[in-house]
C-alpha cells in the first residue's frame, strides 16, 4: 500500500478577463459580462509514495508542481481525483512567507509550530533547537519584520524540520541560507531519510534531485510525461529545457 | 497513524488524541498572540483599547442625560448597550477580516480555518469579559446591584450575541476574500446599526409599531433584554427569549452553511 496515493487528480483554474475584487465592481460591472480561459494546471495526474522513498517532481515554471504540492499538502482542493494519505504530512511551503511580522521569533515559532501540527510542549522543548539550526538565537525577541528574508525563510526551515511527523512535502528545498545553512539543511534531510521519513521533493535542481530523491516524476503541462529514477528524469529534465520549448515551430 | 484523504468534494481527517492536544495548542496560540499583537503585549495596550468605548460612554452620558433627564436609569441603560455594542461592532470587524489577515497560515499547512475565524473574535471577547465587571460594579454603585438569576440572563444573552457573531464572522470572512470591500460595506452597516439599535436612546421614544423591525436587527434584542434584566429587574418573556435563541441558531447556522461551502477554496483567494 501506498503511503500517500494521489489517483487521477486534476485541478483547473478560471482566469477572468477582468478581475473584479469589490462588490462595487460586480454590481458595476452586471451588464458587463466576462469571459473566463479555463487553465488546466493538473491534468489526471496519478501516482503513489511508498513508504521510506524519496520522491522528486520537477518540470518547467507553470508545468502544475506546486499546485500538486498543495493539493498533497492539503491545502487546496482537486477539482477531480483522489489524494489518500496514510501517513501525517509536513508541507514547507512559501517559507519566505507566512510569518506574523508583529510578533517576535519565539511567538512565530509557537504560532507556525501549532499550524504544522506539533503540541505547544513540543514547540517549547525543541524551540532551542529550532533557534540554533536557523543561527537566530541573538535575535529570538526581535520582531519578524526586522528580519532579513534570509532569516525568515531559515526560520522556516527550522520550524519545518522540526514539525516533520512522518513524510516531509518540500518546495525547493535547500534553495535558502548560506553554504553552512545549506549544509545543515542537507544533513538534516539525511538523517530524517535515515529514521525511516519519506519525502516528496519539488525542485528545478537536477542535483537536487539525482542525490536527494529515489525516484522522481517530471511534469509537463499538469501532466506526468516521466516517470523513474530519479538520475533519469533529472538528466531528461535537462534535456527538455536545453529543447525548444512544447508548441513552438521547432518542436514540432 | 492518522489516515486521511483529500478528495474533489470533502477533506477528512481522523482524529487522535495527539491531534486534539495540538489542536487545543493552536487555539490558545492563536489567541496569545492576536492579544499580543494588537496590544503590544502590555496591560497599558489593553487599557488603552478600553479607553475608546470608555470616552464614547462619558461623551454620550455627559450629552444625553440632558435630554433624556426624565430617565433616571438612562445612564445605566447606556452604559449596557454601549459595552455590548462594542463587542458586537468589534467582534464582526475582526471576523470579518480574519481569513484575510491569517491567510499566511491558510497557504503554509492544512489548518481548520474555522478556527482562525472564531479565535479572531477573542479579543472583543476579553473585552466584553472585562466590560461585564464594569457594568456590574456599575449598576452596583448606582443602586441596581444585579441579582444572580439578572446575571445569568445577562451572560445567555452574551451567549446569543457571541453565537451572532460567530455566524457573521464566519460567513464574511470567506465572502471578504472575494470581495474586498466588503469591510468598508460592513463600517457603513455597523454606522447605521448603531443608531437602529437603541443604545443612545430608549425604545419606548418610537411608535410601538417600529419596535419589531428595530428588532430584526441583532444587536437590538441583546441589549434589549439585558438591559431589562441588569436595570429593570424584570426578565423578558419566554417568546422573547425564544426568539432571541432563534434569531442566533438561524445567524450561526447560516454562517456555519456559507463558510463550510466557500472555506474549502479559500487558499485560492488569498
Amino acid at each position: 500500500m501506498a503511503l500517500i496515493d494521489v489517483d487521477g487528480v486534476s485541478k483547473a483554474f478560471w482566469i477572468p478577463s477582468v478581475r473584479r475584487h469589490t462588490l462595487r465592481e460586480h454590481l458595476l460591472g452586471v451588464f458587463e459580462p466576462r469571459n473566463f480561459q479555463q487553465l488546466q494546471v493538473l491534468d489526471q495526474v496519478s501516482f503513489g509514495l511508498r513508504q521510506g522513498e524519496a520522491l522528486g517532481i520537477m518540470g518547467r515554471n507553470g508545468s502544475g508542481k506546486s499546485t500538486l504540492l498543495k493539493i498533497i499538502a492539503g491545502v487546496y482542493l482537486p477539482d477531480a481525483g483522489r489524494v489518500s494519505s496514510h501517513a501525517e504530512v509536513t508541507p514547507v511551503l512559501e517559507l519566505g512567507v507566512g510569518w506574523n511580522q508583529e510578533l517576535d521569533a519565539i511567538d512565530n515559532v509557537m504560532l507556525v509550530g501549532s499550524v504544522m501540527g506539533l503540541t505547544l510542549d513540543e514547540i517549547r522543548r525543541g524551540l532551542d533547537e529550532i533557534l540554533a539550526f536557523a543561527e537566530l538565537e541573538r535575535f529570538a525577541n526581535m520582531k519578524l519584520k526586522h528580519y532579513s528574508s534570509g532569516m525568515s525563510e531559515r526560520l522556516g526551515y527550522a520550524v519545518a524540520f522540526k514539525a516533520v511527523r512522518e513524510v516531509l512535502v518540500l518546495d525547493e528545498i535547500f534553495a535558502v541560507g548560506d553554504a553552512g545553512f545549506k549544509a545543515r539543511c542537507e544533513r538534516r534531510y539525511r538523517e530524517l531519510r535515515s529514521a525511516g521519513h519519506s519525502a516528496i521533493i519539488v525542485s528545478h535542481d537536477p542535483r537536487i534531485i539525482a542525490t536527494f530523491c529515489d525516484r522522481a516524476l517530471l511534469v509537463e503541462s499538469g501532466r506526468i510525461a516521466a516517470e523513474g529514477a530519479a538520475r533519469e528524469i533529472a538528466d531528461r529534465y535537462v534535456a527538455t529545457l536545453t529543447a525548444a520549448p512544447p508548441g513552438s515551430a521547432g518542436s514540432a | 497513524m492518522g489516515s486521511t484523504a483529500i478528495a474533489a468534494e470533502r477533506v477528512r481527517t481522523a482524529p487522535d488524541r495527539r491531534h486534539a492536544i495540538a489542536r487545543a495548542g493552536l487555539v490558545w496560540t492563536l489567541v496569545r498572540t492576536d492579544f499580543k499583537a494588537r496590544y503590544h503585549g502590555t496591560l497599558g495596550g489593553f487599557v488603552w483599547a478600553l479607553l475608546k468605548p470608555v470616552s464614547m460612554f462619558v461623551v454620550l452620558m455627559g450629552v444625553f442625560s440632558f435630554l433624556f433627564a426624565s430617565k433616571p436609569a438612562y445612564k445605566l441603560n447606556l452604559i449596557v448597550g454601549l459595552f455590548l455594542w462594542d463587542f458586537f461592532a468589534e467582534g464582526t470587524k475582526s471576523g470579518l477580516i480574519s481569513l484575510h489577515t491569517k491567510g499566511y497560515l491558510l497557504t503554509k499547512a492544512r489548518v481548520p480555518s474555522w478556527i482562525l475565524v472564531v479565535t479572531s473574535i477573542s479579543n472583543a471577547l476579553i473585552t466584553l469579559v472585562v466590560f461585564s465587571v464594569v457594568i456590574a460594579a456599575f449598576l452596583t454603585v448606582f443602586g441596581h446591584p444585579p441579582t444572580l438569576v439578572a446575571f445569568t440572563g445577562y451572560a445567555a444573552y452574551c451567549l446569543a450575541m457571541t453565537a451572532i457573531v460567530i455566524g457573521f464572522s464566519l460567513a464574511a470572512s470567506v465572502l471578504f476574500l472575494r470581495y474586498h470591500d466588503l469591510n468598508q460595506v460592513w463600517e457603513v452597516v455597523l454606522q447605521a446599526g448603531f443608531f437602529i439599535a437603541p443604545i443612545i436612546y430608549p425604545l419606548d421614544i418610537l411608535p410601538e409599531r417600529f419596535h419589531f423591525y428595530l428588532y430584526v436587527w441583532p444587536p437590538t434584542p441583546v441589549i434589549e433584554f439585558s438591559r431589562s434584566a441588569l436595570v429593570a429587574g424584570v426578565m423578558p418573556t419566554t417568546t422573547g427569549h425564544v426568539y432571541l435563541a432563534a434569531d442566533a441558531a438561524i445567524c450561526l447556522i447560516v454562517g456555519i452553511a456559507i463558510f463550510r461551502w466557500l472555506s474549502p477554496r479559500a487558499a485560492e483567494y488569498v
